[in-house]
């Protein structure tokens, strides 16, 4: 097994067929077992970074590596990297109309395992009911349709949801906080804990504003994102520095090059 | 092409004697009820003077008849109303297969190339005037039960040269008949398999449901797939007494090398409550025709399609929300997916009389394109010679939305099984308007299998 889970290496990525770069050079390293929080004003390319690793047909790659467990994965196709374990939670999870939970997720277990492997029916019920345990979520959760109508907290548990049945490898998980309430957010916070004890290997890449998830998930390191780079890295105290001061003490000594 | 189709076309080419048409000498070698005869010999006067419609017509501009030769096809000899009946285990493969999960339906029936193998009604619902027999046995032992119904539907001008050649060519029906107050507790459900390619294959069903009566009928279409063309003639006639419930629903799953063509008219009574389902899987072309007779004040009538088509298949659906009475509602919600080159047309009119006042109508067409080289034509068209009326009609043609193509393709689907998932809840809709929960997973069954999923 490779050191790292997650290496991304000088990364530069833009949108399809767009001139300007939002990614200019990332460099991020995160070990199994490891939960990284990345932190970053509004439009710093956070969300790019999470769907570029996703592997979204959005963005085009223009410089620099991904390395998941040591091999490169830009020329997988999404859901290549999702069987691999790659797993993505979505800050703005779609809706599907007309495809219950259930179905969906019994899909992705089979997309996962391959033909001729397909999980048993009841054996997959169960397990959906127990992980539906792990989030506080009602047994009829599992009958709607992927997201619609769900108010803003109720997509949020459907993605650790997801994630909790599809037992990644990595999980890259985008202001998956935003927009819970106090209750939720203990709620979500206790789902990924959870999984991070049942998988020693599981790497974790947190996205959030907020310093407040962090006071329920303990990241082993923070690192900044400015600009399409990342600017500072440091241990928990970095959230606490950020949360007490914003931004722009980073921002004043990247335009003053000492 | 198999050596048992050759000898049925051979001997059909010998026989034909009147005017050197084979289809004609096959009304000669009928012996049936006098009735049944004189409305065939009828039909069959209808049908040579007609033209065939040509695309010129509005109604088959987009479904090109030119090629059809029905002189090219056998029928199949006709039921004679003695039925075989066997038990499940007697059947041929193919057709005991399909009886499975089957146990809980009021009654049953089974046709291969039109022959009845199997029927069962439910001794219970038999005791209380249920009856569900061919038509022909019908036409002998209750001859009442046919009158002023069979072959008496309002056909459109643009029908009426297919309509003939069903009645004419007829190889068999079905007739349930569901007296007043009675209600058919589980769906009744017949299957018709053809076997053969070159044949002309025409059922007709009858459903007479007597006052405040309920029953659920599915029929279902199949064959393998064939290599000389089988065409395929149905049609429906529905008539529903005031205040009953009636479900029609239609499975087409025929294999390829069959061109099906099915004509539906459904009326309904006052405060009526009627819904209609057409599912189109299987064939090379298909086209449906369903006329609503909206003949009572407060009934209610709901149209639904599903289509899926793939490889050159062509799927054409008119349909007719005919309003005739005041205060009645009627919905159309007609719902396609299409792949590779296949094409699919909606056309569909509401028609609402001049004294079809209070009349709430509305009609849905909504394509999904999953290819470039697919096609839908869709025209929705409204036809109000009333004043105070509510009616709309809607229509969408569109491809997979990418944004969610993205998110299942992020939890491992291939772009191939998410599309298919997408096609699934994009169904979803209609499936979930189906009653009865063993037929919905039926036809959830037929289209995961269609759609490879
Ligand atoms: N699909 C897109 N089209 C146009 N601009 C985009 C797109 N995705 C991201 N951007 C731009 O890239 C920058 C970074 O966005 P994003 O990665 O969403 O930031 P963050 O998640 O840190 O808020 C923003 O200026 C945003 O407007
Ligand atoms: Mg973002």
């Amino acid at each position: 097994m490779a050191e790292h889970v997650l290496e991304v290496r000088d990364l530069r990525a833009r949108v399809a067929e767009d001139e300007s770069e939002i990614l200019m050079g990332v460099d991020l390293t995160l070990g199994p077992g490891q939960i990284h929080a990345l932190m970053g004003p509004n439009g710093s390319g956070k969300s790019t970074l999470a769907k570029v690793i996703a592997g979204h047909p959005g963005y085009d790659v223009t410089g620099g590596d991904v390395l998941y467990d040591g091999e490169s994965i830009l020329e997988w196709e999404p859901d290549e990297r999702a069987r691999r374990g790659i797993f993505l939670a979505f800050q703005y999870p779609s809706e599907i109309p007309g495809v219950t939970i259930s179905n969906f997720l019994r899909t992705a277990v089979n997309a996962r395992r391959g033909e001729g492997n397909e999980v048993d029916v009841f054996e997959f019920q169960k397990e959906l009911r127990e992980r539906m345990g792990l989030l506080e979520m009602d047994a009829d959760f599992a009958d709607r349709y992927v997201n619609e109508g769900f108010s803003g907290g109720e997509k949020k548990r459907n993605e650790i949801l997801q994630m909790a049945v599809l037992r990644p490898r990595l999980a890259v998980m985008d202001e998956t906080d935003s927009g819970l309430d106090i209750d939720a957010l203990k709620i979500v916070s206790n789902g990924v804990n959870t999984l991070s004890k049942e998988d020693a290997e599981l790497g974790v890449l947190l996205i959030t504003h907020y310093k407040r998830i962090l006071n329920y998930i303990e990241p082993d390191r923070v690192h900044v994102m400015i600009g399409g780079r990342i600017v500072e890295s440091g241990g928990p105290e970095l959230a606490e520095k950020l949360e007490e001061h914003g931004y722009d003490w980073l921002r004043e000594e990247l335009a003053s090059p000492t | 092409m198999a050596d048992g189709v050759t000898t049925a076309r051979e001997a059909g080419e010998t026989e034909a004697g009147v005017a050197g048409s084979r289809l004609a000498a096959f009304l000669e070698t009928l012996d049936e009820p006098a009735t049944l005869l004189e409305r065939r010999r009828r039909a069959w006067e209808r049908y040579t003077e007609l033209p065939m419609p040509t695309r010129k017509s509005e109604e088959w501009r987009y479904t090109d008849l030119s090629r059809l030769d029905p002189e090219s096809h056998v029928p199949f000899a006709p039921e004679s109303g003695e039925e075989e009946n066997r038990d499940a285990g007697d059947l041929p493969e193919q057709a005991a297969r399909l009886l499975e999960g089957m146990e809980a339906r009021s009654a049953v029936a089974v046709r291969v190339d039109g022959r009845t193998l199997h029927r069962r009604l439910d001794p219970a619902l038999a005791e209380r005037g249920v009856v569900f027999a061919p038509i022909r046995r019908v036409a002998r032992e209750r001859p009442e039960l046919l009158a002023e119904r069979l072959y008496t539907s309002d056909v459109s001008p643009m029908e009426e040269k297919l309509w003939s050649l069903h009645v004419a060519m007829l190889t068999g029906g079905d007739v349930l008949y569901v007296p007043d107050g009675v209600r058919v507790p589980e769906p009744v459900h017949v299957l018709r398999w053809a076997g053969e390619g070159d044949r002309l294959l025409s059922t007709h069903t009858l459903l007479v449901t007597g006052r405040e009566a309920e029953v659920t009928w599915v029929e279902e279409y199949l064959s393998p797939d064939l290599e000389s063309p089988l065409l395929s003639l149905s049609g429906l006639e529905l008539f529903a007494g005031d205040g009953a419930t009636v479900h029609y629903l239609s499975l087409q799953r025929y294999g390829r090398g069959v061109k099906h063509f099915s004509i539906q008219h459904l009326l309904a009574g006052r405060d009526t409550r009627l819904s209609g389902l057409n599912v189109n899987l299987g064939g090379d072309l298909a086209r449906d025709d369903v006329t609503s007779h909206l003949e009572g004040p407060g009934s209610e009538s709901e149209m639904l399609a599903l289509w899926f088509g793939d490889g050159t298949q062509h799927f054409d659906h008119h349909t007719l929300q005919h309003h005739a009475a005041p205060h009645a509602y009627s919905d159309l919600l007609y719902k396609g997916a299409l792949t590779d080159s296949a094409r699919s047309v909606f056309r569909g009119l509401i028609r609402v009389d001049r004294g079809a006042q209070l009349t709430d109508a509305y009609q849905t067409n909504r394509n999904l394109l999953l290819s470039k080289h697919c096609h839908a034509t869709t025209l929705p068209n409204l036809e109000i010679e009333a004043d105070d009326v509510r009616c709309s009609h809607g229509a969408t043609v569109g491809q997979v939305d990418e944004g969610m193509l993205f998110y299942l393709m992020s939890r491992g689907l291939t772009r191939l099984t998410a599309e298919r998932l997408l096609v699934f809840g994009f169904f979803d809709e209609v499936l979930e308007r189906v009653p009865v929960e063993g037929v919905r997973e039926r036809l959830r069954d037929a289209i995961g299998s269609k759609i490879g999923l």
